[in-house]
C-alpha cells in the first residue's frame, strides 16, 4: 500500500509539473497580450514594455516558467511587492494578491460547496438506485428511473436561476445562496447560505449515482455469487448489504471521487449561477482578467484535486473490493 | 470617463444582449429620433456647460425629501479594478472614486441630466492664459483629508506627479503629454519618489495657487483635469503600489472595508466639508458592494425587492434581456428604472488604407440597416440611431444626418449600388469582422449586414474574431479586414476626446484608436486647429461642423448607435439619477427614503 502511494504520488507530480507546463506556454499561444490590460486606452509601445516589466512578463517564455517554478519551493521577491515565500505561486498583479492567499481564501467556500452537495447527492443517489433495485420493474422503480433521467438531463445555470427566483426571492422558503459566514463562525448562515446550491447540485447529480447504483445492484444481484449466497440461506438483507452492496459500490466509488475532485477543483458554473465566491468564480476571473500568475494556480488547484481523488478512489477498491490487491 | 479597452467590452455585453435599455428619454438631447414615451424616473436633457464660480460653491442643492441615513447596497458581478486614483480609468472604477477623490474639476449634475463642469477642489474652472499653454487653479479653503490634516496644493501636485510613476500605467496621459511635450513622457519625468518635482507644474502654497506650463496647448485642461487620473493623493500617506489598496479620502465616504472580489464598504468621512463642495450630497450613511453576483439573479433580486434588496442598486451590469419585458410592462418596476444616453458611440470603422475610394465608403453609409441590427438589439430601447458620429451628449452637439439614416434607417440599398456603379467598383468584396463569443447578438446583426451589402452589390465575407483577442487584432495596421465593428466613450464630453483619437492620422500605429487608419491632412490640420480653439462653445461648434464635413467627404466609419443603458434599484433607493459620464448611477446624490 505504502510503496503503491509513493508511486502514485510521484506520478501525480509529473502530471502536476506537465499541466503547469502545459497552461504556460498555451497562454502564450493565444493572440492576446496580458500587458495591455494594464496599458491604459492610449498604449504606446513605451508603456507596453514598462507594464510587460512590472508584470514579470519582459523575459523569455521558459526564462519565466523557471521563475514560476522556482517560486514555488524556494519563494520569490518582487520589486514592488516584496517577497513571496514559498510555496510561492506566483503573484496575482490583477488582484494585487499572492495567487496562493487569494486560493486560500476562496478554498473554504468550494470545499462547502462541495462535500455539502457530495453528502446530499451520494445519499439521495445511492439510496434511490438502491431501492429502485430492490423494487425492480415496480412503480417505485419506474418513479426513481424517470426522475433521474429528467434530473440528469438539466442544467445547473437553468434550475440553479430559477430555484433561486421561486425559493429565495418569491416564497422565501430558503435563504438566497451566499458565503458570507464561514462554518466556524456561524454554522446555521453558512448551512442556509450554501443549502440551495447543495440541493440544486444534488437534483443533477443525484441522477447519475440512482441510475448506476440500480444498474449495478441488478446486475450483481444476479451474479452467480449471490444467488449462491441466498440458496445457502442468508438472509435477504445480509445477502444485500454484505454481498451485492459492496461488488455494486466498486464503479459508483470511482465515479464519486472524480466528481468530487472536479468540484473541489472549482464548480465554476455551480458558482456562477448562485454568486459564490470559491475556485470556480476564481478561475472564471483569472481568465477575464488574461492573469496567468492565478490561472497557473486555480488550474494547478483543480488538476491536483482531480489526481489525489484518483489516488484514494484506488486505494479504497482495495479495501471495499477485495479482488482488487495493490502493490 | 473612458469606458476603455476592457470596459468597452462589458459596455458592449449591456447594450447588444439585447433590450437593455428602455425606449427614449432623450427629452431635448437632440438625438431626433427618441419617442416620447418616457421611462424611467427622470428626463433627460445632456446638455453640456462650463460653469461659474459661483457654480463651484458648495454646497449641494438639496435634493428634495432626501433624508440622511442608512446603507446603499452594490450589486455587480465584478470587483473594482483599481482604488488607486492614478490607476483609475474604467468607468465603474469612476462611479466608486467618486465618492472618495476629488480632482480640481469635476461634473455637477442637474437633475435633468444636463451637466456642468464647475471647480472641485478649485474655486472655479480655472484661468486659462497664453493661448491654452498655461492654466493656474486656486484651492478652496477647508479641504481635509480622511484623518483631519488638511489637504494642500502640495498633494494635488503629488498626485499629477504619480501619473508619471512607473506603476501608474493604468490611468490617463494627457495631462503628462502636454506637460512634457512628449509621448514618452516617463523618459522625461520618472515620478515624485526620488524627490523631484515636475518642472511643468508651479505651486503656491501660501496662495493655495497651482499653475501647469504646458508644453503644447491644451484649451480643454479643465475637462482633463477630472479625471480621477489626476485627483489629489496625500504626500503624507501615499504607499505607492499599496495605495490601491488603501486609498485615502477626501470626498464624502472613505473605504471601511474591502475583501477583493467579494465586498467593498465605504463609510462616512466625517472631516468632509460639505460646504467645499457643489457636486455631492451624501445622504446615506454608508455604501457596501456585493461583487460575484451575474446580472438575471441581480435582476431577480431586484424585482423581487425583499428585505435588504429594497435598498439595494445595479451598480454596474443593467437589467439584461431576460427580464427587460417583464420590466416594462410592469408598472410598479418600471417606476424602479433609470435610462440614459452615454456620451459614446458604437460604429463600424471602415479600413480606409483597405477601402481607399471614398465614394464606396458612402455607399457602405448608406446600405447599411441600422433599424434591422437596432431591432436585433431590442429596438428603441437599445439606443438611439446615430447620424453623426459626435453624440448629443457631447459640448456643442448638432444634429445632423448626413446619409439620411433617419428616413431609411433599414438602408438606401438603391443610393448605394447607385454610387458603387459610379465608382466602378460593383461586386467589392467587403471583408466584415466583429467580435465572436460574447454576444449572441452579433451573430445575427452579421446576417442583415451581409444580406444589406448583397443587395447593393457588395460582395460580403464575414470573418469574426474571438472576443478574448478581437481589440489586439483589429488594431493592427495591417489587419485584413475592411470594416470592423468597434465602439468609442470619450474621455470627457467635448468633440476634441472622440475626433482626435478617431481621426487624427499621427495616432496610426499598432494598438491606435483610429481603426480607420484615416490620414487625410485637411482632417489632421482641422483637428489641430480645433484642438487650440479656447472658447468652450466655439470650440464645440467647431466640432460639429467638422463631424458633418468627415462623414461628408470621407465617411470613415458607419455610426451606428448612441448607447442607452437602463438599471433597476430597490423601493427603498432614492435620488436615483443616471451618470451619461460612467454610466452607472450618480451614487453620491442617492439616499435611503425614510
Amino acid at each position: 500500500m505504502i510503496r503503491f502511494l509513493i508511486r502514485r504520488t510521484l506520478g501525480a507530480a509529473v502530471i502536476l509539473l506537465i499541466i503547469s507546463a502545459i497552461t504556460f506556454f498555451l497562454f502564450y499561444v493565444a493572440p492576446r497580450d496580458p500587458a495591455r490590460v494594464a496599458c491604459g486606452k492610449v498604449c504606446t509601445p513605451q508603456t507596453l514594455n514598462l507594464v510587460r516589466h512590472n508584470l514579470g512578463i519582459a523575459d523569455p517564455i521558459p526564462v519565466q516558467y523557471w521563475h514560476w517554478l522556482e517560486g514555488i519551493f524556494v519563494g520569490r521577491d518582487y520589486s514592488s511587492f516584496g517577497h513571496c515565500s514559498a510555496p510561492c505561486l506566483g503573484y496575482s498583479f490583477q488582484s494585487q494578491t499572492p495567487v496562493l492567499s487569494l486560493i486560500l481564501d476562496r478554498f473554504p467556500t468550494t470545499i462547502g460547496l462541495s462535500i455539502g452537495a457530495a453528502v446530499v447527492f451520494v445519499i439521495f443517489g445511492v439510496g434511490t438506485g438502491m431501492i429502485a433495485a430492490v423494487k425492480q420493474g415496480k412503480a417505485l422503480d419506474k418513479i426513481a428511473s424517470s426522475a433521474s433521467l429528467i434530473g440528469s438531463s438539466l442544467q445547473i445555470y437553468i434550475v440553479g436561476i430559477i430555484a433561486m427566483y421561486y425559493l429565495s426571492d418569491q416564497w422565501h422558503l430558503v435563504t438566497r445562496p451566499n458565503d458570507h459566514a464561514g462554518f466556524t463562525q456561524d454554522p446555521a448562515a453558512w448551512f442556509g447560505g450554501l443549502l440551495l446550491p447543495w440541493l440544486v447540485l444534488a437534483i443533477i447529480f443525484t441522477a447519475n449515482y440512482t441510475r448506476m447504483t440500480r444498474s449495478q445492484l441488478v446486475e450483481t444481484l444476479s451474479e452467480d455469487y449471490v444467488r449462491t449466497a441466498r440458496a445457502k440461506g442468508l438472509s435477504r438483507r445480509t445477502v444485500f448489504f454484505r454481498f451485492a452492496w459492496r461488488g455494486a459500490m466498486a464503479p459508483i466509488v470511482t465515479i464519486f471521487g472524480i466528481d468530487l475532485g472536479t468540484l473541489l477543483g472549482g464548480a465554476i458554473i455551480t458558482e456562477q449561477t448562485f454568486g459564490l465566491h470559491g475556485i470556480g468564480a476564481l478561475s472564471i476571473k483569472a481568465v477575464r482578467d488574461n492573469d496567468l500568475p492565478m490561472l497557473l494556480g486555480v488550474i494547478l488547484v483543480a488538476a491536483a484535486a482531480i489526481v489525489v481523488f484518483n489516488i484514494i478512489v484506488d486505494a479504497i477498491y482495495a479495501v471495499i473490493d477485495p479482488r482488487v490487491r495493490l502493490a | 470617463m473612458s469606458l476603455s479597452r476592457r470596459n468597452f467590452v462589458i459596455a458592449t455585453s449591456v447594450a447588444a444582449g439585447g433590450s437593455m435599455v428602455l425606449s427614449a428619454c432623450s427629452s431635448g438631447g437632440g438625438g431626433g429620433n427618441s419617442t416620447s414615451n418616457g421611462a424611467g424616473t427622470h428626463t433627460y436633457t445632456g446638455h453640456v456647460t462650463v460653469g461659474t464660480a459661483q457654480d463651484s460653491q458648495g454646497p449641494a442643492p438639496e435634493i428634495q425629501g432626501a433624508v440622511k441615513g442608512g446603507n446603499i447596497n452594490g450589486l455587480s458581478p465584478s470587483d473594482f479594478s483599481h482604488l488607486d486614483p492614478q490607476r483609475i480609468y474604467f468607468a465603474w472604477n469612476s462611479a466608486l472614486a467618486l465618492l472618495y477623490v476629488r480632482c480640481l474639476t469635476g461634473y455637477k449634475i442637474a437633475p435633468d441630466g444636463s451637466q456642468k463642469l464647475v471647480g472641485d477642489l478649485a474655486t472655479d474652472t480655472g484661468t486659462m492664459s497664453n493661448g491654452g499653454k498655461t492654466w493656474t487653479f486656486t484651492l478652496k479653503d477647508g479641504l481635509k483629508w480622511e484623518d483631519g490634516s488638511d489637504l494642500t496644493v502640495e498633494d494635488v501636485r503629488h498626485g499629477i506627479e504619480r501619473g508619471f510613476a512607473s506603476f501608474t500605467t493604468e490611468g490617463a496621459q494627457y495631462l503628462q503629454t502636454a506637460l512634457t511635450g512628449s509621448a514618452d513622457f516617463r523618459s522625461v519625468y520618472k515620478g515624485p519618489y526620488d524627490g523631484k518635482h515636475l518642472e511643468g507644474v508651479v505651486i503656491d502654497s501660501a496662495k493655495k495657487t497651482i499653475t501647469f506650463n504646458l508644453k503644447t496647448a491644451q484649451p480643454q485642461l479643465n475637462f482633463i483635469l477630472a479625471m480621477h487620473s489626476y485627483g489629489a493623493v496625500p504626500v503624507k500617506h501615499d504607499t505607492k503600489e499599496k495605495y490601491d489598496k488603501d486609498p485615502v479620502s477626501c470626498g464624502p465616504y472613505k473605504l471601511a472595508a474591502h475583501a477583493p472580489d467579494k465586498s467593498l464598504k465605504m463609510a462616512r468621512n466625517p472631516h468632509w466639508d460639505p460646504k467645499t463642495d457643489p457636486i455631492r450630497n451624501a445622504y446615506p450613511d454608508s455604501f457596501s458592494f456585493e461583487f460575484g453576483v451575474e446580472s438575471l439573479p441581480e435582476s431577480d433580486r431586484l424585482i423581487a425587492d425583499s428585505g435588504n434588496d429594497q435598498y439595494t442598486i445595479m451598480a454596474y451590469n443593467g437589467v439584461p434581456a431576460e427580464r427587460i419585458q417583464k420590466v416594462l410592462t410592469t408598472p410598479a418596476l418600471k417606476q424602479r428604472t433609470i435610462n440614459g444616453l452615454l456620451t459614446g458611440l458604437y460604429y463600424y470603422a471602415i479600413n480606409c488604407k483597405r477601402i481607399t475610394d471614398p465614394k464606396v465608403r458612402q455607399a457602405l453609409n448608406y446600405a447599411w440597416p441600422l433599424e434591422q441590427i437596432r431591432r436585433i438589439y431590442g429596438g428603441p430601447s437599445a439606443g438611439d440611431y446615430a447620424t453623426s458620429v459626435l453624440s448629443p451628449d457631447i459640448l456643442g452637439y448638432a444634429h445632423q444626418d448626413v446619409f439620411g439614416k433617419l428616413k431609411k434607417p433599414q438602408g438606401d440599398t438603391a443610393k448605394a449600388k447607385a454610387l458603387l456603379k459610379e465608382a466602378g467598383k460593383l461586386g467589392q468584396t467587403i471583408v466584415y469582422t466583429y467580435p465572436q463569443g460574447r454576444e449572441s447578438a452579433y451573430e445575427k446583426t452579421k446576417i442583415v449586414i451581409a444580406n444589406a451589402l448583397k443587395e447593393a452589390g457588395f460582395n460580403p465575407v464575414i470573418k469574426p474574431v474571438d472576443s478574448t483577442s478581437y481589440y489586439d487584432q483589429v488594431q493592427q495596421i495591417n489587419n485584413q479586414f475592411d470594416v470592423m465593428w468597434f465602439g468609442w466613450s470619450p474621455d470627457w464630453p467635448s468633440g476634441y476626446s472622440v475626433i482626435q483619437p478617431l481621426f487624427d492620422g499621427a495616432t496610426i500605429a499598432n494598438g491606435s484608436n483610429n481603426v480607420s487608419q484615416l490620414n487625410v491632412p485637411w482632417i489632421n490640420q482641422a483637428i489641430k486647429q480645433n484642438a487650440l480653439i479656447t472658447d468652450p462653445a466655439k470650440a464645440g461648434d467647431a466640432w460639429a461642423a467638422l463631424d458633418e464635413k468627415i462623414m461628408t467627404q470621407e465617411a470613415p466609419i458607419i455610426p451606428e448607435t448612441f448607447q442607452r443603458r437602463f438599471y433597476l434599484h430597490g423601493s427603498k433607493v432614492g435620488g436615483a439619477l443616471f451618470d451619461p459620464n460612467f454610466s452607472a448611477f450618480v451614487l453620491y446624490k442617492l439616499y435611503v427614503k425614510a
